[in-house]
């Protein structure tokens, strides 16, 4: 039993790891762990050659993840494009761990990443005593990969000022990092990449710029195809969630989450699940990780103002700010959907009457 | 002696078999080529290698008397048979059709076909399995490819040790054979067809004969039958006089996606295999991608296309085949052409995989079947083309007059403009129609050149309409398509045109596109009963567009300037009408006028469109006269700066000003306004007066006038009765007594 609260992809899943190393025979990359294909097999889950089950880490296109480690294995860097919550971070993870072993190589981009971080920075203590060399920089993750051959994870990059990001571009191109002050430079070892990761409905945070962005070979991740797949990923988190927020979580989850999902899915979809009607869609991603949410927000009303049970009035006012965030635009949606579709439909009844009263 | 026999088993529309094809016919040099394709209309095969017939085109052969059940036979420039026979032409070799005759392909008088399908897309085979339709194709899509040529070539060309390609193929196929059930009764009677006359053509000739066919057929046209036996299974073939000529063809519709059973997936990226040197297909292909993707206005760079081929390259390595293939080079091309998004890759798709070639027929080829059924079907009306103008009245309740209506529409809808309706429009309301005829030579040109859209009058109106239906924009021109294939008479037309409308309905935001479908829609489910159309789906979706149109109306009528504001008035006033024409149910009423409320009582909209939806709701008295008073008052009051109180007024009384004949509580407020607007303004405004009062005659103006200046409205003012009235008025209606008396001379 271990202290840390996680622990990263490849101390976790060191068996599957072991097993797809053991019964690889087909060439790798230089600096690569595991071949492409066990990478492949690693994450879509699988059988090895000597017959060991691997577990699925991703569920979804098995294209996708070809491409992604298709692009890693060409000297091009890979971005992970998707909405909140389509398991972009996971994905890139467990690239890195299957790839390089080592998935702990991580910038977490954010307003305030400066180049220092992205580069490196200096022991300023060193520097005023010894003046500059190697000994006084402090190597940033994306030095040590470079440094080390190994996968860099940069996540959030469009977090990160456009400045900031500019940072990146030798990096990818020349797969070189200069020290000027030295008159040096880190030139990358074999096997070195990098993995972004960024969400595309933050419009206007920080675009990537198209130097960068050419750079990058994009996969966008899509949200679960399957309802009765999403339904069981809500499902489970909510349960996780009710519990670490001691909130009783009432038997009827799963009928209101499948009623719920159904409107989130319409409105993502831009029709209806029979496909009869064709909609307009908001402006919010409606993502599976809001439809998490607003269920946990619609618990928290059952337990503290409700009977306990989950219920549409509950429900319905984290609907609506889930899907109402352009007050024009997004509300002459919801009321066309509310009047050309939930209006006939006898089971969403009070969906219709708890939406009429809101908007 | 029999002549020495060459089987070459292709896959229909195969660029890679074509390519082997035309090395092995070089190799072999046979004096004659046969082709799997109906023996009656071998006459036709050599017009292929005409320099004038520019593919695809298509064999087009069908019952003399009802072209309606044409058969085709498309013919691209990358499908084996084509190259065969243009290289049997251009080498003098023999060259000739074996397969069944026409006759046998033809739906039998015996099975009932249903009806409902004669108007949409030609259905050139009766389905076969995938296996047998493309067993290539199946072959691949097992081995996981999504493409057959790419596997044709992985597997059968770039095979490591490379046999005679054509031998391997017959393997294959007799494996495939050997596991599935025996063929049905039509293809054992095409096989033994023909082996019958292949072996006639052996005893005929003395050099090689080479039999281009389906890889499917190979095993069974080498198998041993006696001749007997294959007689025994030809006997009965249906007599029908068959006429055959050829027809241009479009790209799109060799794809299997159109309905054509023989199709392949993606006939854009057949023919880019076809044209493209051998060893340059990816680069050229990424290369056409990128083109594809500039004329859309995005930024593709060299660079990208460099890494779009690497990454394909490290895609077909990760799948394990020798060169990347179609699904390598799609996936890289999102990834790094589009930045990830299949959107983008969708919006260049379309035109990219199917193309958009239209074929060419030389001049020679015998007459077009749409001209021969216009003909039938002018015989059949008792209509006779005449150069000189002449006037025809056409009952449409009378079968013959929906008859000869129909032709005229489709006619019409064809842009063969024979007859022109005389007073259109409302006319489509009665049971009536007058036309005037006139034929013009050039019609015939006119008709020809919709050959490319079906055989015959009814399947080329569909197949324009539907064409016609995918490029509309506007949900007004679209709904003016859907009306059109009502009144042709084209059920699926018009089905195909409503389900569109459906989709493009939701899409659309703009609320003046969407009054503005309402109108015609509304004339097509009051007046479609003339012509016995369902509407019952098209009331659905009346009922869906004036539900959208209203809630959108409140957000489009604020901000406007004049001439917006002028021209959502008359959209609006139209869609009023429209929902009242069409009876519209009570919930969308309410809500329409729930709309119109929130318009008025909004204080950013519009003032003439504010004014114009008060009106609205005063006419269908869901705003009380006192309402109404206090509204206009509160509008036209002094504090109400006098441009926004004229706007109002106009919205409200213009074209109708004899409301202010009768009500006199609304002709206070405008008279108290009018008095209170100073000269300046008075004059600004008076072309507003004169317009609201032009609909108004000389007896009207008068009675208003002296109402406004409250004089006795009751009498006649300003006559004076004659001296002797009364004596004159008893005359007067004595006369009148006779005339409206009835048997008077009224009419």
């Amino acid at each position: 039993m271990t202290e840390a609260l996680r622990l990263p992809a490849e101390a976790v899943y060191t068996a599957d790891l072991a097993a797809l190393k053991a019964a690889d025979d087909r060439p790798k990359p230089a600096g690569w762990a595991l071949s492409p294909q066990a990478v492949v097999t690693y994450l879509m889950g699988g059988r090895t050659a000597d017959g060991v089950e691997i577990g699925a880490k991703y569920v979804g296109d098995r294209r996708l993840i070809e491409t992604a480690v298709a692009t890693l294995a060409t000297d091009r860097a890979l971005l992970l494009l998707g909405v909140p919550g389509t398991a972009k971070s996971w994905v890139s993870e467990h690239l890195a761990a299957a790839i390089s072993g080592d998935s702990t190589l991580v910038i977490q981009c954010t307003a305030g990443t400066d180049e220092n971080q992205i580069r490196y920075g200096w022991n300023y203590a060193q520097l005023l005593a010894h003046g500059p060399s190697r000994e006084a920089l402090v190597p940033t993750p994306l030095f040590r990969a470079m440094d080390g051959g190994h996968l860099c994870r940069l996540e959030e990059l469009t977090r990160m000022g456009s400045d900031v990001q500019d940072t990146l571009i030798t990096v990818l191109s020349e797969k070189m990092l200069p020290i000027p002050e030295l008159n040096q430079a880190v030139y990358a070892t074999r096997g070195f990449n990098v993995i972004a990761t960024a969400n595309d409905r933050d419009k206007g945070v920080n675009e990537l710029s198209a130097a960068l962005k050419r750079r990058f070979n994009v996969v966008v991740l899509p949200l679960p195809d399957d309802m009765d797949q999403e339904i069981a990923i809500v499902t489970k988190r909510v349960g996780e969630m009710a519990v670490s927020l001691d909130l009783p979580a009432p038997k009827n989850v799963g009928e209101e989450v499948r009623r719920l999902l159904a409107i989130f899915r319409e409105l993502r979809g831009g029709e209806t699940l029979d496909g009869k009607i064709a909609l307009k869609t908001p402006s919010g991603s409606l993502s599976t990780a809001e439809a998490i949410a607003v269920t946990v927000g619609g618990l928290s009303h059952a337990a503290y103002f409700g009977d306990g049970d989950l219920s549409a009035d509950g429900l319905a006012p984290n609907l609506v700010g889930a899907i109402v965030k352009d007050p024009v635009q997004d509300k002459a949606v919801l009321a066309e959907y509310l009047e050309t579709v939930l209006k006939q439909r006898r089971d969403f009844a009070d969906y219709y009457r708890a939406f009429s009263d809101l908007v | 002696m029999a002549a020495d026999l060459h089987l070459f088993g292709i896959r229909h529309h195969g660029p890679g078999s074509a390519r082997r094809l035309v090395e092995a016919l070089e190799d072999l040099a046979p004096v004659s080529v046969l082709i799997e394709g109906p023996a009656d209309a071998s006459d036709l095969l050599p017009m292929l290698a005409d320099p004038q017939m520019r593919p695809p085109v298509a064999l087009l052969a069908y019952p003399a008397d009802t072209p309606s059940q044409a058969v085709f036979w498309p013919f691209a420039v990358f499908s084996p048979e084509y190259q065969a026979a243009c290289w049997a032409v251009r080498r003098g070799a023999a060259l000739r059709f074996i397969d069944l005759p026409v006759a046998w392909r033809l739906p039998q008088p015996t099975e009932a076909e249903a009806d409902a399908d004669a108007d949409s897309a030609p259905t050139p085979d009766p389905a076969p399995a995938p296996l047998h339709r493309d067993p290539i194709g199946e072959l691949a899509r097992l081995a996981g490819y999504e493409d057959g040529e790419s596997w044709w070539r992985d597997v059968i060309e770039e095979n490591p040790s490379p046999g005679p390609v054509f031998a391997a193929v017959a393997d294959a196929m007799a494996a495939l054979r050997d596991d599935t059930p025996p063929p049905d009764r039509l293809e054992a009677a095409r096989e033994a067809h023909m082996r019958l006359e292949i072996a006639k053509e052996r005893k005929a000739t003395a050099g090689p004969v080479a039999v281009v066919c389906g890889a499917w057929h190979v095993p069974a046209l080498t198998a041993k039958h006696t001749a007997t036996d294959d007689r025994a299974l030809i006997k009965g073939a249906p007599a029908r006089k068959i006429a055959a000529t050829w027809a241009p063809w479009t790209a799109p519709r060799l794809a299997f996606a159109s309905g054509y059973g023989a199709g392949v997936t993606a006939p854009g990226w057949c023919r880019h295999l076809w044209e493209t040197p051998a060893g340059q297909t990816t680069t050229r292909w990424l290369g056409r991608i990128a083109r594809a993707l500039r004329a859309e206005g995005q930024v593709v760079s060299t660079a990208g296309l460099i890494e779009a081929e690497r990454l394909a390259r490290a895609l077909s390595a990760i799948r394990g085949r020798p060169q990347p293939g179609f699904e390598e080079l799609r996936d890289a091309a999102i990834a790094c052409l589009c930045f990830g998004q299949p959107a983008q890759w969708q919006l260049i798709a379309r035109p990219l995989l199917l193309g958009a070639e239209v074929g060419a027929i030389p001049d020679a080829v015998p007459i077009a079947p749409l001209l021969q059924d216009l003909q039938r079907q002018q015989r059949a009306a008792r209509l006779k083309p005449e150069a000189l103008e002449r006037e025809l009245s056409l009952d449409l309740r009378s079968d013959s007059g929906l008859f000869r209506s129909t032709l005229l529409h489709r006619l019409a809808a064809l842009d063969v403009h024979w007859g022109r309706p005389v007073d259109p429009g409302r006319s489509r309301g009665t049971f009536r129609e007058r036309w005037v005829l006139q034929w013009q030579p050039e019609h015939a040109v006119a008709l020809v050149e919709n050959l490319v859209y079906g055989a015959t009058i009814e399947q080329a109106v569909a197949g324009r309409l539907e064409a016609g239906m995918q490029r509309a924009t506007v949900l007004g021109a679209l709904v003016e398509l859907v009306f059109a294939a009502m009144t042709a008479q084209l059920a699926v037309a018009a089905r195909t045109g409503i389900a569109l409308l459906g989709d493009r309905a939701a899409q659309t935001s703009d609320c003046a596109e969407m009054l503005d479908a309402l109108p015609p829609l509304a004339d097509v489910l009051r007046y479609g009963r003339a012509r016995a159309t369902d509407t019952g789906q098209l009331g659905d979706l009346f009922r869906r567009i004036a539900v959208q149109g209203a809630l959108a109306l409140p957000y489009a009528a604020r901000g406007l300037d004049a001439d917006a504001s002028a021209a959502l008035r008359t959209t609006m006033q139209a869609a009023d009408a429209a929902i009242h024409l069409a009876e519209a149910d009570g919930d969308t009423l309410a809500q329409w006028q729930r709309s119109l409320q929130a318009v008025v009582a909004d204080a950013q909209a519009s003032l003439l469109v504010a004014g114009a939806a008060a009106r609205l709701l005063y006419d269908a008295e869901r705003m009380t006269a006192e309402q109404a008073v206090a509204l206009l008052g509160r509008m036209l009051s002094p504090g109400m700066p006098a441009a926004d109180a004229a706007g109002f007024f106009a919205g409200f009384f213009e074209g109708s000003g004899d409301r202010l004949l009768h009500d006199d509580a609304l002709r206070g407020c405008v008279d108290a306004w009018l008095c209170g607007l100073d000269g300046e303004a008075f004059t600004e405004y008076l072309p507003l007066f004169r317009r609201v009062f032009t609909g108004l005659d000389r007896m009207q103006r008068r009675r208003l006038l002296d109402a406004a200046l409250g004089r006795d409205a009751g009498g006649l003012p300003g006559l004076v009765p004659a001296p002797d009235a009364d004596a004159l008025w008893a005359r007067h209606f004595e006369r009148l007594k006779g005339i409206l008396a009835p048997g008077g001379s009224g009419d």
